[in-house]
Protein backbone atom coordinates (compact mmCIF):
# COMPACT_ATOMS: atom_id res chain seq x y z
CA UNK A 1 0.00 0.00 0.00
CA UNK A 2 1.44 3.18 -1.14
CA UNK A 3 0.62 5.60 1.53
CA UNK A 4 0.04 9.78 1.27
CA UNK A 5 3.31 10.49 2.48
CA UNK A 6 5.33 7.45 0.34
CA UNK A 7 3.85 8.73 -2.53
CA UNK A 8 5.13 12.31 -2.31
CA UNK A 9 8.73 11.27 -0.89
CA UNK A 10 8.76 9.03 -3.97
CA UNK A 11 7.49 11.74 -6.73
CA UNK A 12 10.75 14.38 -4.83
CA UNK A 13 13.30 11.65 -5.20
CA UNK A 14 12.24 11.20 -9.14
CA UNK A 15 12.70 14.75 -9.43
CA UNK A 16 15.68 15.03 -7.86
CA UNK A 17 17.44 11.84 -9.62
CA UNK A 18 16.11 12.81 -13.00
CA UNK A 19 17.12 16.20 -12.52
CA UNK A 20 20.89 15.12 -11.83
CA UNK A 21 20.96 14.93 -7.83
CA UNK A 22 22.30 12.01 -5.63
CA UNK A 23 20.03 9.82 -4.27
CA UNK A 24 19.49 7.00 -7.19
CA UNK A 25 20.05 4.50 -4.82
CA UNK A 26 17.61 5.75 -1.84
CA UNK A 27 15.07 5.82 -4.86
CA UNK A 28 16.04 2.41 -5.90
CA UNK A 29 15.47 1.28 -2.23
CA UNK A 30 11.85 2.81 -1.85
CA UNK A 31 10.61 1.63 -5.35
CA UNK A 32 11.70 -1.89 -4.02
CA UNK A 33 10.33 -1.42 -0.96
CA UNK A 34 6.69 -0.19 -2.49
CA UNK A 35 6.95 -2.73 -5.03
CA UNK A 36 6.28 -0.45 -7.70
CA UNK A 37 7.10 -0.95 -11.76
CA UNK A 38 9.06 1.66 -12.00
CA UNK A 39 11.21 -0.05 -15.27
CA UNK A 40 12.16 2.72 -17.10
CA UNK A 41 13.93 4.67 -14.39
CA UNK A 42 14.99 1.66 -12.39
CA UNK A 43 17.00 0.25 -15.47
CA UNK A 44 18.67 4.16 -16.15
CA UNK A 45 19.43 4.76 -12.55
CA UNK A 46 20.44 1.07 -11.65
CA UNK A 47 22.71 0.68 -14.84
CA UNK A 48 24.45 4.03 -13.69
CA UNK A 49 25.06 2.73 -10.43
CA UNK A 50 26.44 -0.52 -11.59
CA UNK A 51 28.45 0.88 -14.56
CA UNK A 52 30.61 2.58 -11.72
CA UNK A 53 32.93 0.42 -9.93
CA UNK A 54 32.79 3.04 -7.08
CA UNK A 55 29.57 3.21 -6.52
CA UNK A 56 29.05 -0.74 -6.89
CA UNK A 57 31.66 -1.49 -4.29
CA UNK A 58 30.12 1.24 -2.03
CA UNK A 59 26.84 -1.14 -1.94
CA UNK A 60 28.21 -3.94 -0.50
CA UNK A 61 26.40 -6.95 -0.28
CA UNK A 62 22.99 -4.99 -1.42
CA UNK A 63 24.78 -5.01 -5.17
CA UNK A 64 23.24 -8.59 -5.36
CA UNK A 65 19.39 -6.97 -5.21
CA UNK A 66 20.31 -4.42 -7.46
CA UNK A 67 21.20 -6.73 -10.36
CA UNK A 68 18.52 -8.59 -9.89
CA UNK A 69 16.31 -5.51 -9.09
CA UNK A 70 17.82 -3.98 -12.75
CA UNK A 71 17.48 -7.40 -14.34
CA UNK A 72 13.68 -7.52 -14.22
CA UNK A 73 13.53 -3.76 -15.06
CA UNK A 74 15.51 -4.41 -17.99
CA UNK A 75 13.34 -7.36 -19.28
CA UNK A 76 10.35 -5.18 -18.75
CA UNK A 77 12.21 -2.50 -21.21
CA UNK A 78 13.07 -5.24 -23.61
CA UNK A 79 16.83 -4.24 -23.23
CA UNK A 80 17.79 -8.57 -23.04
CA UNK A 81 21.26 -8.19 -23.11
CA UNK A 82 21.24 -5.87 -19.76
CA UNK A 83 19.09 -8.58 -18.52
CA UNK A 84 21.46 -11.61 -19.83
CA UNK A 85 24.42 -9.28 -18.41
CA UNK A 86 23.02 -9.22 -15.06
CA UNK A 87 21.69 -13.02 -14.74
CA UNK A 88 24.90 -13.83 -15.63
CA UNK A 89 27.12 -12.11 -12.54
CA UNK A 90 24.38 -13.53 -10.22
CA UNK A 91 25.13 -17.02 -11.56
CA UNK A 92 28.65 -16.43 -11.28
CA UNK A 93 28.18 -15.35 -7.47
CA UNK A 94 25.11 -18.07 -6.82
CA UNK A 95 25.81 -20.52 -8.70
CA UNK A 96 22.60 -23.48 -8.63
CA UNK A 97 20.38 -20.75 -6.72
CA UNK A 98 16.80 -21.55 -7.08
CA UNK A 99 16.24 -17.22 -7.44
CA UNK A 100 18.42 -17.09 -10.60
CA UNK A 101 16.66 -20.07 -11.82
CA UNK A 102 13.39 -18.31 -11.72
CA UNK A 103 15.11 -15.58 -13.24
CA UNK A 104 16.40 -16.92 -16.31
CA UNK A 105 13.51 -18.47 -16.53
CA UNK A 106 11.47 -14.68 -16.45
CA UNK A 107 13.85 -14.17 -18.83
CA UNK A 108 13.14 -16.50 -21.29
CA UNK A 109 9.42 -15.15 -20.92
CA UNK A 110 10.84 -11.76 -21.80
CA UNK A 111 12.03 -13.35 -25.21
CA UNK A 112 9.22 -14.47 -26.02
CA UNK A 113 9.48 -18.29 -25.79
CA UNK A 114 6.78 -19.80 -23.89
CA UNK A 115 7.21 -23.53 -23.89
CA UNK A 116 10.64 -23.16 -22.83
CA UNK A 117 9.72 -20.52 -20.03
CA UNK A 118 6.78 -22.92 -19.13
CA UNK A 119 9.36 -26.54 -19.31
CA UNK A 120 11.78 -24.28 -17.18
CA UNK A 121 9.14 -23.50 -14.73
CA UNK A 122 7.94 -26.77 -14.72
CA UNK A 123 11.33 -28.30 -13.50
CA UNK A 124 11.84 -25.92 -10.78
CA UNK A 125 8.56 -26.67 -9.78
CA UNK A 126 9.51 -30.28 -9.38
CA UNK A 127 12.10 -29.44 -6.65
CA UNK A 128 9.67 -27.32 -4.33
CA UNK A 129 6.14 -27.90 -5.42
CA UNK A 130 5.15 -24.96 -3.09
CA UNK A 131 6.77 -22.31 -4.66
CA UNK A 132 4.33 -19.24 -4.54
CA UNK A 133 6.50 -17.26 -7.56
CA UNK A 134 6.53 -19.66 -9.58
CA UNK A 135 2.76 -20.68 -9.54
CA UNK A 136 2.03 -16.94 -10.05
CA UNK A 137 4.50 -16.81 -12.92
CA UNK A 138 2.23 -19.74 -14.70
CA UNK A 139 -0.46 -17.66 -14.66
CA UNK A 140 1.43 -14.56 -16.28
CA UNK A 141 2.24 -17.10 -18.72
CA UNK A 142 -1.39 -17.91 -19.62
CA UNK A 143 -2.02 -14.01 -19.42
CA UNK A 144 0.57 -13.35 -21.79
CA UNK A 145 -0.61 -15.89 -23.84
CA UNK A 146 -4.17 -14.56 -23.98
CA UNK A 147 -5.67 -17.32 -22.68
CA UNK A 148 -7.85 -15.65 -19.25
CA UNK A 149 -9.64 -18.62 -18.57
CA UNK A 150 -6.83 -21.03 -17.91
CA UNK A 151 -5.28 -18.03 -16.22
CA UNK A 152 -8.42 -17.85 -14.35
CA UNK A 153 -8.05 -21.87 -13.42
CA UNK A 154 -4.53 -21.86 -12.53
CA UNK A 155 -5.11 -19.00 -10.08
CA UNK A 156 -7.66 -20.53 -8.90
CA UNK A 157 -6.38 -24.12 -7.42
CA UNK A 158 -3.24 -21.61 -6.48
CA UNK A 159 -5.86 -19.72 -4.24
CA UNK A 160 -7.27 -22.73 -2.74
CA UNK A 161 -3.52 -23.90 -1.30
CA UNK A 162 -2.42 -20.14 -0.02
CA UNK A 163 -5.57 -18.46 0.61
CA UNK A 164 -4.39 -15.34 2.25
CA UNK A 165 -2.52 -14.15 -0.74
CA UNK A 166 -4.43 -10.53 -1.56
CA UNK A 167 -1.97 -9.71 -4.68
CA UNK A 168 -3.93 -12.92 -6.15
CA UNK A 169 -7.01 -12.19 -5.15
CA UNK A 170 -7.17 -8.80 -7.12
CA UNK A 171 -5.41 -10.42 -10.03
CA UNK A 172 -8.47 -12.99 -9.94
CA UNK A 173 -10.69 -9.88 -9.79
CA UNK A 174 -9.12 -8.17 -12.56
CA UNK A 175 -8.79 -11.20 -14.88
CA UNK A 176 -12.99 -11.34 -13.94
CA UNK A 177 -13.33 -8.21 -14.55
CA UNK A 178 -11.97 -8.34 -18.23
CA UNK A 179 -13.82 -11.01 -18.93
CA UNK A 180 -16.83 -9.03 -17.54
CA UNK A 181 -17.60 -11.91 -14.97
CA UNK A 182 -18.89 -9.35 -12.46
CA UNK A 183 -20.53 -11.56 -10.43
CA UNK A 184 -17.24 -13.25 -9.60
CA UNK A 185 -15.08 -10.50 -9.59
CA UNK A 186 -17.32 -9.03 -6.63
CA UNK A 187 -16.56 -12.41 -4.64
CA UNK A 188 -13.15 -11.58 -4.51
CA UNK A 189 -13.33 -8.21 -3.84
CA UNK A 190 -15.25 -9.48 -1.04
CA UNK A 191 -12.33 -11.52 0.09
CA UNK A 192 -9.76 -8.68 0.20
CA UNK A 193 -12.53 -6.06 2.01
CA UNK A 194 -12.96 -9.02 4.49
CA UNK A 195 -9.18 -9.62 4.90
CA UNK A 196 -8.19 -6.03 5.14
CA UNK A 197 -10.96 -4.08 5.84
CA UNK A 198 -8.77 -0.72 6.16
CA UNK A 199 -8.19 0.08 2.21
CA UNK A 200 -10.63 2.36 1.22
CA UNK A 201 -9.74 1.15 -2.92
CA UNK A 202 -11.07 -2.09 -2.24
CA UNK A 203 -14.51 -0.77 -1.46
CA UNK A 204 -14.43 1.63 -3.91
CA UNK A 205 -13.54 -1.16 -6.37
CA UNK A 206 -16.62 -3.28 -4.60
CA UNK A 207 -18.93 -0.74 -4.63
CA UNK A 208 -17.99 0.15 -9.05
CA UNK A 209 -18.45 -3.60 -9.78
CA UNK A 210 -21.58 -3.71 -7.71
CA UNK A 211 -22.66 -0.28 -9.72
CA UNK A 212 -21.68 -2.24 -13.04
CA UNK A 213 -23.74 -4.85 -12.09
CA UNK A 214 -26.63 -2.67 -11.58
CA UNK A 215 -30.09 -3.74 -9.70
CA UNK A 216 -31.60 -1.65 -6.85
CA UNK A 217 -29.89 -3.51 -4.29
CA UNK A 218 -26.65 -3.75 -5.83
CA UNK A 219 -27.13 0.16 -6.48
CA UNK A 220 -27.77 0.66 -2.51
CA UNK A 221 -24.80 -1.23 -1.20
CA UNK A 222 -23.16 0.42 -4.24
CA UNK A 223 -23.77 3.65 -2.27
CA UNK A 224 -23.25 2.67 1.24
CA UNK A 225 -19.56 1.05 0.17
CA UNK A 226 -18.93 4.18 -1.72
CA UNK A 227 -19.43 5.87 1.47
CA UNK A 228 -17.12 3.46 3.24
CA UNK A 229 -14.66 4.86 1.19
CA UNK A 230 -15.40 8.22 2.00
CA UNK A 231 -14.74 7.13 5.79
CA UNK A 232 -11.64 5.72 5.03
CA UNK A 233 -10.14 8.42 3.14
CA UNK A 234 -11.73 11.66 4.89
CA UNK A 235 -13.41 12.47 1.92
CA UNK A 236 -10.18 13.06 -0.22
CA UNK A 237 -11.20 10.43 -2.83
CA UNK A 238 -13.03 12.43 -5.83
CA UNK A 239 -14.30 9.01 -7.39
CA UNK A 240 -16.21 8.01 -4.45
CA UNK A 241 -17.65 11.18 -3.85
CA UNK A 242 -18.51 10.74 -7.54
CA UNK A 243 -19.83 7.63 -7.20
CA UNK A 244 -22.39 8.55 -4.34
CA UNK A 245 -23.70 11.48 -6.96
CA UNK A 246 -24.25 8.08 -9.96
CA UNK A 247 -26.11 5.97 -7.37
CA UNK A 248 -28.14 8.47 -6.04
CA UNK A 249 -29.25 9.63 -9.43
CA UNK A 250 -29.35 5.87 -10.87
CA UNK A 251 -31.53 4.89 -7.70
CA UNK A 252 -34.11 7.73 -8.20
CA UNK A 253 -34.52 6.35 -11.46
CA UNK A 254 -35.06 3.17 -10.77
CA UNK A 255 -37.54 3.32 -8.09
CA UNK A 256 -39.42 6.42 -10.00
CA UNK A 257 -42.23 3.73 -9.31
CA UNK A 258 -41.75 2.38 -6.07
CA UNK A 259 -42.65 4.10 -2.97
CA UNK A 260 -39.63 4.50 -0.95
CA UNK A 261 -39.32 5.15 2.97
CA UNK A 262 -39.28 8.62 3.65
CA UNK A 263 -36.07 8.34 6.26
CA UNK A 264 -33.94 6.52 3.22
CA UNK A 265 -34.68 9.11 0.41
CA UNK A 266 -34.13 12.00 3.15
CA UNK A 267 -30.53 10.37 3.99
CA UNK A 268 -29.96 10.28 0.38
CA UNK A 269 -30.87 13.20 -0.58
CA UNK A 270 -28.55 14.74 2.35
CA UNK A 271 -25.83 12.23 1.01
CA UNK A 272 -25.88 13.37 -2.69
CA UNK A 273 -26.17 17.18 -2.20
CA UNK A 274 -23.19 16.93 0.45
CA UNK A 275 -21.12 14.91 -1.95
CA UNK A 276 -21.96 17.49 -4.88
CA UNK A 277 -20.76 20.36 -3.08
CA UNK A 278 -17.47 18.37 -1.74
CA UNK A 279 -16.69 17.58 -5.25
CA UNK A 280 -17.46 20.79 -6.62
CA UNK A 281 -15.10 22.41 -3.85
CA UNK A 282 -11.93 19.53 -4.69
CA UNK A 283 -12.69 21.26 -8.59
CA UNK A 284 -12.31 24.54 -7.29
CA UNK A 285 -9.30 24.21 -5.18
CA UNK A 286 -7.65 22.06 -7.71
CA UNK A 287 -8.84 22.93 -12.01
CA UNK A 288 -10.85 25.60 -11.22
CA UNK A 289 -10.89 26.22 -15.15
CA UNK A 290 -13.48 22.54 -15.52
CA UNK A 291 -15.25 23.51 -12.52
CA UNK A 292 -18.44 24.73 -14.66
CA UNK A 293 -18.35 21.53 -17.02
CA UNK A 294 -18.56 19.44 -13.63
CA UNK A 295 -21.28 21.66 -12.08
CA UNK A 296 -23.23 21.32 -15.31
CA UNK A 297 -23.13 17.60 -14.57
CA UNK A 298 -23.83 17.45 -11.49
CA UNK A 299 -27.35 19.07 -11.85
CA UNK A 300 -28.02 17.02 -14.28
CA UNK A 301 -27.74 13.97 -11.85
CA UNK A 302 -30.06 15.96 -9.19
CA UNK A 303 -33.11 13.93 -8.52
CA UNK B 1 15.38 11.19 24.19
CA UNK B 2 18.53 11.10 26.48
CA UNK B 3 16.76 13.68 29.12
CA UNK B 4 13.63 11.51 29.22
CA UNK B 5 15.26 8.47 29.57
CA UNK B 6 17.01 10.44 32.90
CA UNK B 7 13.65 12.07 34.21
CA UNK B 8 12.65 8.65 33.83
CA UNK B 9 14.93 7.42 35.81
CA UNK B 10 14.63 10.08 38.27
CA UNK B 11 10.64 9.60 38.53
CA UNK B 12 11.27 5.75 39.38
CA UNK B 13 13.87 6.30 41.82
CA UNK B 14 11.43 9.05 43.52
CA UNK B 15 8.79 6.47 43.42
CA UNK B 16 10.91 3.85 44.95
CA UNK B 17 12.04 6.01 47.61
CA UNK B 18 8.55 6.64 48.48
CA UNK B 19 7.10 3.18 48.82
CA UNK B 20 10.22 2.85 51.13
CA UNK B 21 9.44 5.57 53.07
CA UNK B 22 5.90 4.53 53.47
CA UNK B 23 6.99 1.03 54.51
CA UNK B 24 9.55 2.48 57.28
CA UNK B 25 6.15 4.44 58.65
CA UNK B 26 4.09 1.52 58.75
CA UNK B 27 6.64 0.03 60.83
CA UNK B 28 6.96 2.79 63.08
CA UNK B 29 3.13 3.19 63.55
CA UNK B 30 3.19 -0.44 64.58
CA UNK B 31 5.98 0.24 67.36
CA UNK B 32 3.38 2.78 68.49
CA UNK B 33 0.35 0.56 68.01
CA UNK B 34 -1.67 3.26 66.25
CA UNK B 35 -4.06 2.80 62.44
CA UNK B 36 -2.06 3.32 59.65
CA UNK B 37 -4.82 5.59 57.74
CA UNK B 38 -2.20 6.94 54.51
CA UNK B 39 1.06 7.60 54.40
CA UNK B 40 2.44 11.02 55.53
CA UNK B 41 2.30 14.49 53.77
CA UNK B 42 5.64 14.77 52.43
CA UNK B 43 5.22 11.07 50.71
CA UNK B 44 2.33 11.93 49.16
CA UNK B 45 3.82 15.09 47.92
CA UNK B 46 7.22 12.63 46.54
CA UNK B 47 4.62 10.24 44.92
CA UNK B 48 2.83 12.78 43.11
CA UNK B 49 6.06 14.23 41.90
CA UNK B 50 7.63 10.88 41.07
CA UNK B 51 4.07 10.24 39.01
CA UNK B 52 4.50 13.42 36.71
CA UNK B 53 8.23 13.02 36.10
CA UNK B 54 7.16 9.47 35.10
CA UNK B 55 4.58 10.45 32.67
CA UNK B 56 6.16 12.88 31.31
CA UNK B 57 9.54 10.61 30.94
CA UNK B 58 6.87 7.75 29.16
CA UNK B 59 5.33 10.27 26.78
CA UNK B 60 8.92 11.93 25.65
CA UNK B 61 11.25 8.98 26.28
CA UNK B 62 9.84 6.30 23.22
CA UNK B 63 9.95 9.04 20.60
CA UNK B 64 7.36 10.21 17.50
CA UNK B 65 4.01 8.42 18.37
CA UNK B 66 2.11 6.83 14.96
CA UNK B 67 -0.65 8.36 13.51
CA UNK B 68 -3.74 6.17 13.82
CA UNK B 69 -6.75 8.16 11.73
CA UNK B 70 -6.97 6.14 8.61
CA UNK B 71 -7.49 9.23 6.69
CA UNK B 72 -4.28 10.94 7.86
CA UNK B 73 -1.60 11.23 5.49
CA UNK B 74 1.07 8.75 6.44
CA UNK B 75 -2.65 5.93 6.62
CA UNK B 76 -4.25 7.35 3.64
CA UNK B 77 -3.72 4.22 1.02
CA UNK B 78 -2.98 6.54 -2.25
CA UNK B 79 -2.58 3.55 -4.35
CA UNK B 80 -2.15 -0.14 -4.43
CA UNK B 81 1.18 -1.68 -5.03
CA UNK B 82 1.09 -2.68 -9.13
CA UNK B 83 1.07 -6.41 -9.00
CA UNK B 84 4.48 -6.93 -9.85
CA UNK B 85 4.62 -10.98 -9.56
CA UNK B 86 1.88 -11.27 -12.23
CA UNK B 87 2.98 -8.85 -14.48
CA UNK B 88 3.74 -9.64 -18.35
CA UNK B 89 6.46 -8.30 -21.00
CA UNK B 90 4.77 -8.51 -24.01
CA UNK B 91 2.72 -4.59 -23.59
CA UNK B 92 3.36 -1.86 -26.46
CA UNK B 93 6.35 -0.68 -24.72
CA UNK B 94 8.76 -3.20 -25.21
CA UNK B 95 8.72 -1.67 -28.79
CA UNK B 96 10.82 1.06 -27.92
CA UNK B 97 13.75 0.21 -25.45
CA UNK B 98 16.03 2.96 -24.09
CA UNK B 99 19.63 3.09 -24.82
CA UNK B 100 21.80 1.69 -22.14
CA UNK B 101 25.45 -0.24 -22.69
CA UNK B 102 26.19 -1.56 -20.12
CA UNK B 103 30.31 -1.96 -19.33
CA UNK B 104 30.45 -4.89 -16.56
Amino acid sequence: MVTKTEETELNQFEIQVENGGGGAWEYLCLVRKLKLRRSEKVLKHGSSILNDPRKRSALGPDEWTLNEQVAIAAMDCQCLDVAQKCIKVLQKKFPGSKRVGRLEALLLEAKGLWGEAEEAYSSLLEDNPLDQAIHKRRVAISKALGKPSIAIELLNKYLQLFMADHDAWKELAELYLSLQMYKQAAFCYEELILSQPIVPLYHLAYADVLYTIGGIENLISARKYYAATIDLTGGKNTRALLGICLCASAIAQLSKGRNKEDKDATAALELHSLAAAAVEKEYKQKVPAKLQLVSSVLRSLKI
Amino acid sequence: MNLGFVVGVIGVLILSHAAYSTIQYRGLLKIMEEEFSRPPMNVLLELIVGLALCMWAALTFPGKFLSIHPDSDENRTVSLPDSSEFMIFNHRGRLFPPQIDMKF
